[in-house]
């Protein structure tokens, strides 16, 4: 095992592909020279190459669209999105193209690509560059959506991303960059669709994604001081969703709380409240709370951004409040 | 009163308010000299000119960029766009900047633009031409959607969606344009954005629908008045009319919900999340989700993707057996 940050992760998660396949390519803004401008990419360009990884204009339709015909002729590309935020200009291209290809073509086609993407707040970069958009993607059919909270993940992820036959949505947490984790050593690769109980509990059972986890597992410690003992399971992936752990951890439980970054309408959430009210109506013992960023664009301003974000506090107060 | 379709109905509340108001103007593809690909625009460049009636390139981003544009300098730009499929080439347009400008500029800049759109299936217009998008625009922050049913509604929330001061999102169910027919008043009358509206009272069950899908509901409930459901027409879907779904699930204790668009992450999901959240202890049945299929909409099997009457009458009956 050696300790990684979760972008040094990220890093070794495409290496790692690449020295294996040849037909993995990267391509994006200031992914080559630069390194990536989180410095998630350092090093690959003079590892691998021009011809491998590759800068682009700023032009993200040409970069999912160079992925989508490369991936078509056989190669297997990740592209990365600097921002999530800008999905927005690519949107048709990921949204009716992408996503349908495989089943306009009955199948003579596959699209094996990752879009790799900076996701979330934290940052101070205001409502354009702050965003969590998983849900964007969720509710294409076609996508499967991946969202790691820690640097073993990334990589693992990363990996069975690259080798899935389909397209991948790859949501990297900005505010996760800098924290470390013990990555295993060799050859890392994990599974799409499966989440992790990260935390066993009696009393209720919360579900994050992302930057959510780690406030969720503090909020579950301060819990356990007064008396309230905690599940918390990491969803990792969007799509396939695990609804199976989702379910046998809630009837555990009784009590679901889920914690999304991400604006409330509508969200990941909302459909895991939706499908455990409707499979474990049995079971629950009081109403699924989603604690959630209010619907609102996320603000600027430090004080602004750290009080719409669910915080460890909120989830404890949420949690405090309802779960009697 | 005139009996008129959907179409003649949106046609007359455009030229009532462009009459009314000379910072109205309408842009979009072929909606000036052609009259509009469904003919929702015919006429209008005859009466108010080429100045106000603005025939553009397909270029769907410029076709929103240029509204929003207008829009703050003090116009009421209502651009169409001509499937709901290809607003996504407009998506960060929409949700980047429409969505947002008030909010960014600090309440210094509206933009009162509303984007109407034809949406749904119903035409065999196959994965390009056929898809129900709302939920996307309703998970961001800043949006007012609207979906109406019939002829009336549609006037009435059109000319509110264009005296509102921020964006809307006004679909247009194309699978009833022609089909729905009703009494139309002619001049000036509004219907308040975000009421509901009770199209049949009931006290066995709730069933909330909008669009083209509430005229398959409706034939479904007429079908076995032993259900005895309430059933709503939520013509605003964004600010939803809670009250009037709350209320009315609280009488039941049995409520479904059918939408046309895949399940994941649908609007559906949402109102379900919120009602088990509002409605917990009187709910006695799990909350059914009667929508499309995850997959992308097909081509020649349209009627087995939609929830149409049959699938619903055959979830009623099992949520009106369910005994808790």
């Amino acid at each position: 095992m050696a300790e990684l940050t979760y972008r040094e992760a990220v890093a070794a998660g495409i290496a790692q592909e690449m020295e294996r396949d040849e037909r993995v390519v990267f391509l994006g803004e200031d992914v080559a020279a630069a390194g990536g401008v989180f410095k998630t990419t350092v090093g690959l360009l003079e590892k691998f190459g021009p011809c491998r990884v590759r800068d682009t204009p700023i032009s993200e339709q040409a970069i999912v669209g160079a992925a989508m015909g490369a991936a078509m002729t056989g190669l297997r590309p990740i592209a990365e999105i600097m921002f999530s935020d800008f999905f927005g200009v690519s949107w048709d291209m990921i949204a009716n193209e992408i996503a349908k290809a495989r089943y306009m073509c009955a199948g003579q086609l596959a699209l094996p690509l990752v879009i790799r993407t900076a996701n979330g707040s934290g940052s101070r970069f205001g409502a354009q560059h702050s965003q969590s958009v998983e849900n964007w993607v969720m509710a294409v059919p076609g996508l499967k959506v991946v969202a790691p909270s820690n640097p073993a993940d990334v990589k693992g992820l990363l990996a069975a991303a690259v080798r899935d036959p389909d397209p991948v949505i790859f949501f990297e947490h900005k505010g996760l960059y800098a924290t470390k984790g013990e990555v295993p050593d060799g050859e890392h690769v994990d599974r799409l669709g499966t989440a992790k109980v990260l935390r066993q509990g009696s009393d209720v059972t919360i579900v994050a994604l992302a930057a959510m986890v780690p406030r969720a597992l503090q909020a579950a410690q301060r819990l356990e001081k007064e008396g309230i003992s905690a599940t918390v399971v990491d969803l990792r992936s969007l799509v396939p969703l695990d609804t199976k752990t989702l379910l046998v951890e809630t009837k555990k439980t009784g009590r679901l709380y889920t914690v999304e970054e991400n604006p409330r309408l509508c969200g990941w959430g909302a459909e895991i409240a939706s499908i455990v009210a409707e499979e474990a109506f049995y079971d629950l013992d009081g109403p699924i709370v989603r604690i959630t960023t209010p619907h609102v664009p996320l603000p600027a301003a430090d004080e602004l951004e750290d009080n719409t974000v669910p915080t460890v506090e909120r989830i404890v107060e949420t949690v405090r409040r309802t779960a009697g | 009163m005139p009996s008129w379709n959907i179409i003649q109905a949106v046609n007359d509340a455009l030229r009532v308010e462009m009459r009314r108001d000379p910072r109205v103007v309408v842009l979009g593809e072929d909606v000036g000299k052609f009259g509009g690909v469904f003919r929702a625009t015919l006429g209008l460049i005859e009466e108010f000119g080429a100045d106000r009636v603005i025939d553009t390139p397909l270029a769907e981003a410029g076709i929103v960029g240029a509204a929003i544009g207008m829009a703050m300098y003090g116009l009421r730009p209502v651009p169409e766009i001509q499937f709901s499929d290809f607003i996504y080439p407009a998506f960060d347009q929409i949700v980047n900047e429409l969505a947002k400008l008030r909010y960014r500029s600090g309440g210094q800049y509206s933009a009162p633009v509303v984007i109407r759109t034809p949406a749904g299936g119903g035409i065999k217009g196959g994965h390009y031409h056929s898809q129900s998008p709302e939920a996307l625009f309703i998970h961001t922050p800043g949006l007012q959607v609207i979906y109406p049913s019939n002829p009336y509604d549609a006037k009435g929330l059109l000319l509110s969606a264009i005296r509102s001061d921020d964006p809307v999102i006004f679909m247009e169910p194309k699978r009833v344009y022609r089909a729905a027919k009703g009494d139309v008043p002619e001049g000036d009358y509004t219907i308040p954005i975000g009421e509901a509206r009770v199209v049949r009272e009931g006290r066995g069950m709730t069933v909330i629908a909008w669009g083209a899908m509430l005229h398959e509901a409706e034939q479904a409930v007429g079908q076995l008045p032993e259900l005895d459901a309430e059933l709503i027409d939520l013509r605003t879907l964004w600010p939803l009319d809670i009250e009037a779904v709350v209320g009315s699930v609280s009488k039941t204790g049995r409520c479904a919900i059918v939408q046309e668009a895949p399940r994941t992450c649908g609007f559906a999901a949402e109102i379900a999340a919120l009602v088990q959240e509002r409605c917990f202890p009187r709910l006695e049945a799990p909350i059914a989700r009667i929508t499309g299929w995850d997959t992308p909409f097909p081509y020649a099997l349209e009627n087995d993707y939609l929830p149409l009457a049959p699938r619903i009458l055959h979830k009623l009956r099992e949520l009106k057996d369910y005994e808790a």
